[in-house]
């Protein structure tokens, strides 16, 4: 049995999250937020999505499998990683970008920022990889 | 021109990770077109050796390095030059003889990247500065082995070869590691053209038999000396070209290596002379003695091989600078006669089929121009001139002969393993090339001319090198002083000469071929002696010994993993809780000073108040639930009331944190509660109560622990570090997640690899299951 008004309310709902999910992953450096909670928050939007929808539609929706996810968050996070070593100071030394005011004022762009995105894209990664498995066991893929 | 070298040896780690992509374009001439870049680095070592002062070494800072103190630092000194030119150019004609030796086997893009990454670390060995490169340089070297007698992955016997020599090489490695850096914490420097200012401190430090002794034991079990020596003969298991290569001409040799490149820092003592002497000794005698029972062309020649190595860690510990000189000397003179005649073995091979020497016969006839390269080999083996291999031999007796104090036990070993390598020398050549009636004449499959060029070259042009360099012996005089310049400290004269009169030495040899033709006339019986000899020896088998051990060790693994690792769930739980509260209770004990707060407590909100009124009715509800999903919900009640705890503290990061995850577990729990089976209480009644007195108590200690920390004055250093910090370094407000994401990022890396790990353990958990379902609906349709 369909049902039209959870339909609806998912995708928004999901479309919605992810903004609210980028948000947080943006001004977690300076109020709370950050790359762990954004993840969860956005693999919030994509579980409902898998309720309703089962779990090929949101294969489907993020275009490559979640093992793809977690391993291209954990290279991003590798990537910053690394990064500092082309500039010939230890790996993990943070490296900032200079910006204009008006630009830093909002939000510094740096290694450190790379690496909370790597956070983010594994954490969807890896709790939409164990959900997705856990229901196609349980054959929820309607 | 060193930059140069450097740019090559990088060059060769680059070509042998793109082997698997220029396989496909270049096919069958991907061996020749590889051997191009040894050749060049041999030509740029030629030249530098002779433009080399004798008293000059280049070194060649990299400033770049993993960590400090581990910068990728080189050099160049008469030591390096003649081990890289030896490894570049039997390298190089390695590669194009194996361009045709390996033309038939599968997974050839494997085989050169293997070989050329065991190039690229040989070279980058022999020319390292700083320890640590040398030590990671040691370690790719015994990886490469390890895949390269394992290439028949599909015979078991090289399976287990293989992993006998990885295990015995990498356990050196690792005791050169030790070595490494007790050396640099007493020093604090890792680079060997400082540590030579060190070594009378090293050699007075409580540590330096330590030191000593792990790095004898890296030489001696990459040099396959005794009692390690038995890793070699099963590592020819290996591709001949391997063999001749890997196992013969460099690999083996690094051990011999790292002590002369060492000698300078921590040897010349009277520990070091006599362990060397001793382990050097008895493998030469061994060596020598073992390869004459032997029928397979290639364990003949392992055999000799470990004499040959057995000779160099000798001389290395007579300790004398004309012992010195003979082990450099003997070192070319090996690479030269063993390359070439493992070369000689791989073409034998191709030709009849067999390497068994008792049944070949007469080989002259199919193959000449061999056979020739071969007798030059031979004789060099049997260091008779005009080869290299008589300076080689003369030079190693006269070492012998002054010894001091231990010629009497040194010179007849050398002389009884000499005889030994000269009637092996005979034996092969006569039972290989020599036409015997008595046996069946070999069939030939190819003949000589049949082969292309690349395929001969190897053997007879290092049987022509050998016999050029035995003429005129003078071309290696200035390298050799530098060489010796930089192992003994003081420079000498060194004078080669293939004729230097009459003398002892001379004598010594003359003597030495006429009972080397001696038992080879009397073969037969001598035989007969050794097998027996053999027979005896087997019964106290190395490579059976330490298979059983490796077994043992592992059974034992087992054994405590099945103990540790049950598979009840409730266990693991119990076995948590109780090493909680034990260390809970210690720590409880441990800390005395507690300090009231001035201020007296905080009153108690009311909000909180109520908060923990409703958590801990859910608590006594979830106890005593009597349905899963009540429980469930109850537990759920009580994480979201931590949360709020956390929000109504001012901890925002962690209360989102605690609300997001305990949703998430929610779902997950909602998902899976239908299927799970009905709920029951199957366990006893004492078990219940031993649970529920367990559950207490931990509940108890955290609460104790809880209400102690909080009169504990703590050491605020850290926090403060992060809160003055966060801003000014890391550029962010929120100093939770400063922490996590640039101070502490290593620790968060960690965490990401766990959960990811986790992610992959219920995939690989319910994968398989999931492709039964599917298997089950595809039959259904």
């Amino acid at each position: 049995m369909r049902n039209l008004i959870l339909e609806k309310i998912a995708i928004i709902y999901l479309r919605a999250i992810l903004i609210v999910s980028v948000w947080l992953l943006l001004r977690g450096h300076n109020e709370p937020g950050g790359g762990f909670i954004a993840g969860i928050i956005a693999s919030t939007g994509f579980i409902l999505y898998a309720i309703v929808y089962g779990s090929t539609a949101v294969e489907k929706t993020l275009r490559y499998n979640t093992r793809n996810w977690i391993g291209s968050g954990l290279l991003i996070i590798l990537i910053a990683v690394v990064l500092p070593l082309i500039w010939g100071k230890p790996a993990m030394t943070s490296i900032w970008m200079t910006l204009p005011d008006s630009i830093s004022s909002y939000v510094h762009i740096g290694t450190p920022l790379l690496f909370d995105i790597g956070v983010y894209v594994a954490v969807i990664g890896i709790i939409l990889s164990i959900i997705i498995t856990i229901m196609d066991v349980l054959k929820w893929n309607s | 021109m060193g930059n140069i070298l450097l740019l090559l040896i990088g060059l060769l780690f680059l070509v042998g990770v793109l082997v698997p992509f220029i396989y496909p374009v270049l096919k069958k001439r991907t061996g020749v077109v590889l051997s191009v870049l040894p050749l060049v680095i041999f030509i740029v070592l030629l030249l530098e050796l002779l433009s080399i002062g004798s008293r000059e070494s280049i070194i060649l800072d990299s400033t770049w390095g993993f960590l400090s103190g581990m910068e990728f630092s080189y050099r160049l000194d008469g030591l390096s030059i003649i081990f890289g030119l030896l490894i570049s150019g039997i390298g190089f004609l390695i590669l194009l003889f194996s361009s045709y030796y390996m033309a038939k086997y599968d997974r050839q893009p494997h085989f050169y990247t293997y070989l050329t990454l065991f190039m690229g670390a040989m070279t980058g060995l022999v020319f390292a500065d700083n320890l640590f490169v040398l030590f990671v340089f040691w370690e790719l070297t015994s990886v490469a082995s390890f895949f390269l007698i394992g290439f028949d992955h599909h015979l078991e016997k090289s399976r287990q070869a293989s992993l006998q020599a990885l295990l015995i090489t990498a356990f050196g490695g690792l005791c050169l590691l030790f070595a490494i850096i007790l050396t640099g914490n007493i020093t604090g420097t890792y680079r060997i053209s400082e540590l030579i200012n060190y070594s009378i401190h090293l050699g007075n430090h409580p540590h330096y038999y330590l030191i000593l002794s792990l790095v004898l034991l890296a030489a001696i079990t990459k040099s396959a000396q005794f009692p390690f020596h038995f890793w070699l003969p099963g590592a020819m298991q290996a591709p001949t070209p391997i063999s001749a290569y890997l196992h013969s001409a460099t690999m083996v040799n690094a051990g011999v290596f790292l002590l002369l490149r060492l000698y300078p820092v921590i040897g010349g003592t009277v520990a070091w002379k006599y362990l060397l002497i001793l382990t050097g000794g008895i493998t030469m005698f061994l060596g020598a003695f073992l390869s004459m029972g032997q029928r397979d062309l290639k364990r003949i020649l392992a055999f000799t091989t470990i004499s040959a190595l057995g000779t160099m860690v000798l001389l290395i510990g007579i300790d004398t600078p004309n012992s010195i000189k003979a082990a450099i000397v003997f070192f070319i003179v090996h690479g030269l006669y063993k390359g070439g005649l493992f070369m000689i073995a791989g073409i034998i091979d191709k030709s009849t089929g067999s390497r068994d020497i008792y049944e070949l016969n007469g080989l002259f006839r199919g193959i000449p121009v061999t056979a020739i390269a071969a007798l030059l080999a031979v004789i060099s083996m049997a260091g008779l001139p005009p080869m290299l291999g008589f300076v080689g031999k003369e030079l190693v007796y006269e070492a012998q002969i002054q010894a001091p104090g231990i010629s009497w036990i040194v010179l007849p070993l050398g002389v009884g393993a000499n005889i030994l390598m000269v009637a092996v020398s005979i034996t092969v050549f006569y039972e290989l090339f020599v036409f015997n009636k008595n046996k069946p004449a070999t069939k030939f499959k190819y003949h000589e001319r049949q082969f292309p060029v690349t395929f001969l070259a190897g053997a007879v042009l290092l049987a022509i090198l050998g016999l050029g360099l035995g003429m005129s012996p003078r071309f290696l005089e200035n390298i050799l002083s530098n060489a010796l310049y930089y192992i003994q400290g003081h420079s000498m004269e060194i004078k080669l000469r293939l004729w230097h009169g009459f003398n002892q030495v001379l004598m010594l040899s003359i003597f030495t071929i006429f009972c080397g033709v001696a038992i080879f006339l009397f073969r037969k019986p001598v035989n007969r002696v050794i097998s027996t000899f053999i027979n005896w020896l087997d019964r106290y088998h190395l490579p059976t010994l330490f298979t059983s051990v490796i077994n043992y060790y592992i059974y034992l693994a087992s054994k405590n993993t099945r103990r540790i690792q049950h598979g009840y769930h409730r266990f693991y739980l119990l076995t948590f809780f109780l090493v909680t509260i034990a260390l809970i209770s210690l720590q409880q004990f441990r800390i005395t000073e507690v300090t009231l707060p001035e201020s007296g407590f905080s009153p108690v909100k009311w909000h909180v108040a109520l908060l923990l009124f409703i958590a801990s009715l859910s608590v006594i509800f979830a106890v005593f639930a009597k349905t899963r999903l009540s429980a469930i919900l109850a537990m759920g009640v009580i994480g979201y009331g931590i949360g709020m705890l956390y929000l109504f503290y001012g901890a925002v990061d962690l209360a989102i944190t605690q609300f997001l995850v305990e949703t998430i577990i929610m779902i997950v729990f909602v998902m899976v509660i239908y299927y799970l089976p009905r709920f029951a209480i199957l366990s006893s009644k004492t078990s219940r109560i031993r649970d529920g007195i367990i559950s207490i108590a931990v509940g108890a200690f955290v609460t104790l622990i809880v209400l102690k920390a909080q009169l504990i004055k703590p050491d605020s250093r850290v926090s403060d570090f992060f809160v003055e910090n966060s801003y000014t370094l890391a550029h962010g407000k929120n100093i939770i997640n400063t922490i996590l994401i640039d101070f502490r990022s290593l620790d968060t890396l960690g965490e990401m690899v766990v959960i990811t790990m986790a992610a992959a353990g219920v995939f690989s958990l319910f994968r398989f299951q999931i492709q039964r379902l599917k298997k089950k609906e595809e039959k259904k349709e």
